[in-house]
């Protein structure tokens, strides 16, 4: 998810450091330092911070926003930890520009040094079309996961694209190599015949596309033959909030327009987004739903306790997952592994006109 | 019409404005039962596992006036004052309710959002008078009523009256003429003022003879000011009346104690106390106590840290700071 990013910031000339891939270490560094009570993706990224201050970065920037979702204060207490620490770093937060374009705009001014309006425009513009290309890629890695006939093909062809997306500079050069990849994901044998069963992916944008922090819940799906559908990416979230996309604006607002007899406004984080996909996933014909998300997120536990609702009106299986630093692995593949078996229940019943049939296999 | 308030959440803040509001349109009203295990229990078996034990006991609440009332009456904050929130569950209420407890009477979702600006705190009294079916002119000059009499309310809080004396002013407060020192308590108003929840916490400190000051004596100005310090502005209303009081009590000479009261899985608590407790370690170091609540927090580990508390206060006056309590002894060489 930081490739568009990386694409970016190579365009403008400025130095990145990209932090190592996430693991036990860094989620220790984040529970050492921060409050116990705060929600796992702050305790992620200070990690994230702290390994990537170690290899040399000086300066970090994160996006923000303006509440009521605890994201918007992450990089103020961030700062007091890390200043606490003794790393003496400079951060900058991009508040949406109506919180002062002034500020909006120096800001932006710092990070990218001395470029021209012109060739930042053209940089952000070439960022955009790697975002999209990058999450076209990753929805072909969960078609063609479920359906692959030699197991581990997909996976294999996926760790090699980020190891070598690390080592292209330049949006074009990560560009190609997207393109090359997804040459090799379709030449993939699969079978084309198989009728996976479908679930879909809702919950707080970064439990969703982190793959560390939701177990990989993508791959395990994947590997028991389950197709994954996700509609929150960082590619949806650029398209909605940042890019000038008025299409995929509009079909999004018509999805949560869909769901204001369940909620209808917006609480803050993904709450919103969680409900109306949801209701939208099972009108689609989806043959469950899986809702994730970080212990104590304050706007999914509001989602979570509508969604009992939702799978009564709409009589679709949901199991609602909470993840945190103690999450088990073993705990979590038996609940996915018995949820999926659940849903194939379901539907030999469905296709199956005795109705009592209780053996899938 | 008897319409039903629960006793939890913003009702602390805001129970002068809708109880004259109701009473002056002639509305019968109900205020559920104080806090009893039963009504926690009820609480904590309707809601999600994963809210806050505020949100368990709303829900307790609700269900304690299921059956009582002809309707009941949610208030929806979305925002209190323009450009902040109050809290995602707070928005979020009136679905949590309508999605986990049955039998329910009609709901009277009170939407409260300034966000935009502050004169629509009218419009959200309109549009209570017009689902109670009452005559505009009449919901007007009750509005007006409320309104000061929230005023009022708030400037006796301003002025150094404790929110839970006034709410049981019949009590044994203690006295306190000759007062020990004084604790500054940072806490949403609807955990102290609830005292099963808050373990009864500003009784037993006045009985220790010492005096209580919270985050509802500290004006708003006050408040303002102190956070002006930040580098960027908090869009929490409730998180601002905690980190403004705290930061203000940590300037030196208001307080001679400080206890942060929070409840366990309170999100914006999780930032505040970290943002005061580092603020509190970098300039005065004083005394500094985080309790949290839950709801299989026991009575006497409570009072046994509380008494604990208060002793160090104590010793630390008298004996000044022969010993340090952190890091190297200050005889040792």
């Amino acid at each position: 998810m930081y490739i568009p990013v990386k694409a970016l910031f190579d365009e403008l000339g400025v130095d990145i450091v990209i932090p190592p891939k996430i693991s036990k270490k860094t989620l220790e560094i984040g529970l050492k330092t921060c409050p116990e009570m705060a929600c796992l993706p702050l305790k992620v990224t200070i990690g994230n911070y702290v390994e990537s201050i170690k290899r040399g970065a000086d300066t970090i920037v994160l996006s923000g926003s303006c509440g009521p979702c605890r994201f918007g204060y992450y990089g103020v207490v961030q700062k007091e930890i890390l200043r606490d620490l003794g790393y003496d770093v400079e951060i900058v937060i991009l508040d949406p520009p109506r919180e002062g374009i002034k500020e909006f705009w120096e800001r932006v001014k710092k990070i990218s040094g001395n470029s021209s309006l012109y060739k930042g425009l053209r940089a952000i513009n070439k960022a955009f079309k790697v975002c999209e290309e990058t999450e076209k890629l990753l929805q072909l890695v969960l078609k063609q996961r479920c359906r692959e006939i030699h197991k581990g093909d997909t996976d294999r062809v996926l760790s090699r694209f980020e190891e070598k997306i690390r080592s292209v500079k330049g949006a074009q050069e990560i560009l190609d190599c997207i393109y090359e990849i997804k040459k090799k994901l379709e030449n993939i044998a699969v079978d084309n015949k198989k009728r996976p069963i479908k679930v879909g992916l809702v919950g707080e944008i970064y439990t969703i596309i982190e793959p560390y922090v939701n177990l990989n819940i993508e791959k395990r799906l994947g590997d028991m033959g389950v197709e994954v559908h996700r509609e929150m990416s960082v590619d949806g979230w650029v398209k909605f909030h940042l890019a000038p996309d008025i299409k995929f604006r509009r079909r999004q607002r018509r999805i949560l327009e869909e769901a204001k007899d369940y909620l209808g406004l917006c609480i803050g984080g993904h709450a919103w987004e969680t409900v109306a996909h949801t209701l939208n996933y099972s009108r689609q014909g989806m043959d469950g739903i899986i809702q994730i998300l970080p212990f104590g997120c304050m706007p999914e536990i509001v989602a979570e306790s509508i969604l009992p609702t939702i799978a009564k009106d709409e009589n679709i299986p949901i199991m609602t997952l909470v993840v945190d630093e103690l999450t088990g692995e073993a705990g979590y593949q038996t609940r996915l592994e018995a949820f999926v078996d659940l849903l194939r229940l379901e539907r030999s019943r469905k296709e199956n006109e005795l109705g009592e049939v209780l053996s899938w296999n | 019409m008897n319409i039903g308030i629960p006793r939890a959440l913003s009702y602390f803040d805001y129970y002068p404005m809708w109880q004259t509001f109701f009473n002056y349109l002639g509305f019968k009203i109900t205020i559920s039962s104080p806090t009893t295990k039963d009504i926690l229990n009820k609480g904590v078996s309707l809601c999600v596992d994963d809210a806050c034990l505020p949100v368990k006991l709303f829900h307790g609440h609700v269900a304690d006036l299921v059956g009582k009332v002809d309707a009941i009456f949610l208030p929806r904050l979305i925002s209190v004052s323009p450009g902040e929130f109050i809290c995602p569950k707070f928005i979020g209420l009136p679905e949590m309710i309508n999605n986990s407890i049955e039998n329910l009477p009609p709901l009277l979702i009170f939407n409260y959002n300034l966000h935009k600006d502050n004169r629509d705190k009218k419009n959200a009294f309109m549009e209570l008078g017009r689902q109670l079916g009452v005559d505009k002119r009449d919901v007007k000059r009750a509005y007006k009523e409320a309104i000061s009499r929230q005023y009022i309310n708030e400037m006796m809080l301003e002025s150094g009256q404790n929110p839970v004396v006034l709410l049981h002013p019949k009590e044994n407060w203690g006295k306190l003429e000759h007062s020990k020192g004084v604790i500054g308590i940072v806490a949403h108003s609807y955990i102290v003022c609830d005292r099963y929840i808050s373990m009864d916490i500003v009784r037993k400190i006045r009985h220790k003879g010492y005096d209580v000051r919270v985050v509802a004596n500290v004006s708003q100005k006050v408040i303002e000011d102190n956070l002006k310090a930040m580098p960027k502005r908090l869009f929490w209303s409730y998180g601002k009346k905690l980190l403004g009081s705290g930061m203000e009590w940590l300037k030196g000479n208001k307080v001679d104690g400080i206890i942060f009261l929070s409840s366990f899985g309170c999100g914006i608590d999780s930032f505040i106390e970290e943002l005061v407790r580092r603020h509190n370690a970098r300039q005065l170091r004083l005394p500094y106590a985080v309790f949290t609540v839950d709801e299989h927090s026991g009575q006497a580990g409570f009072d046994t840290r509380l008494e604990a508390f208060l002793d160090m206060l104590e010793w630390r006056d008298k004996s000044g700071y022969n010993f340090s309590s952190h890091g190297q002894d200050v005889y040792s060489s």
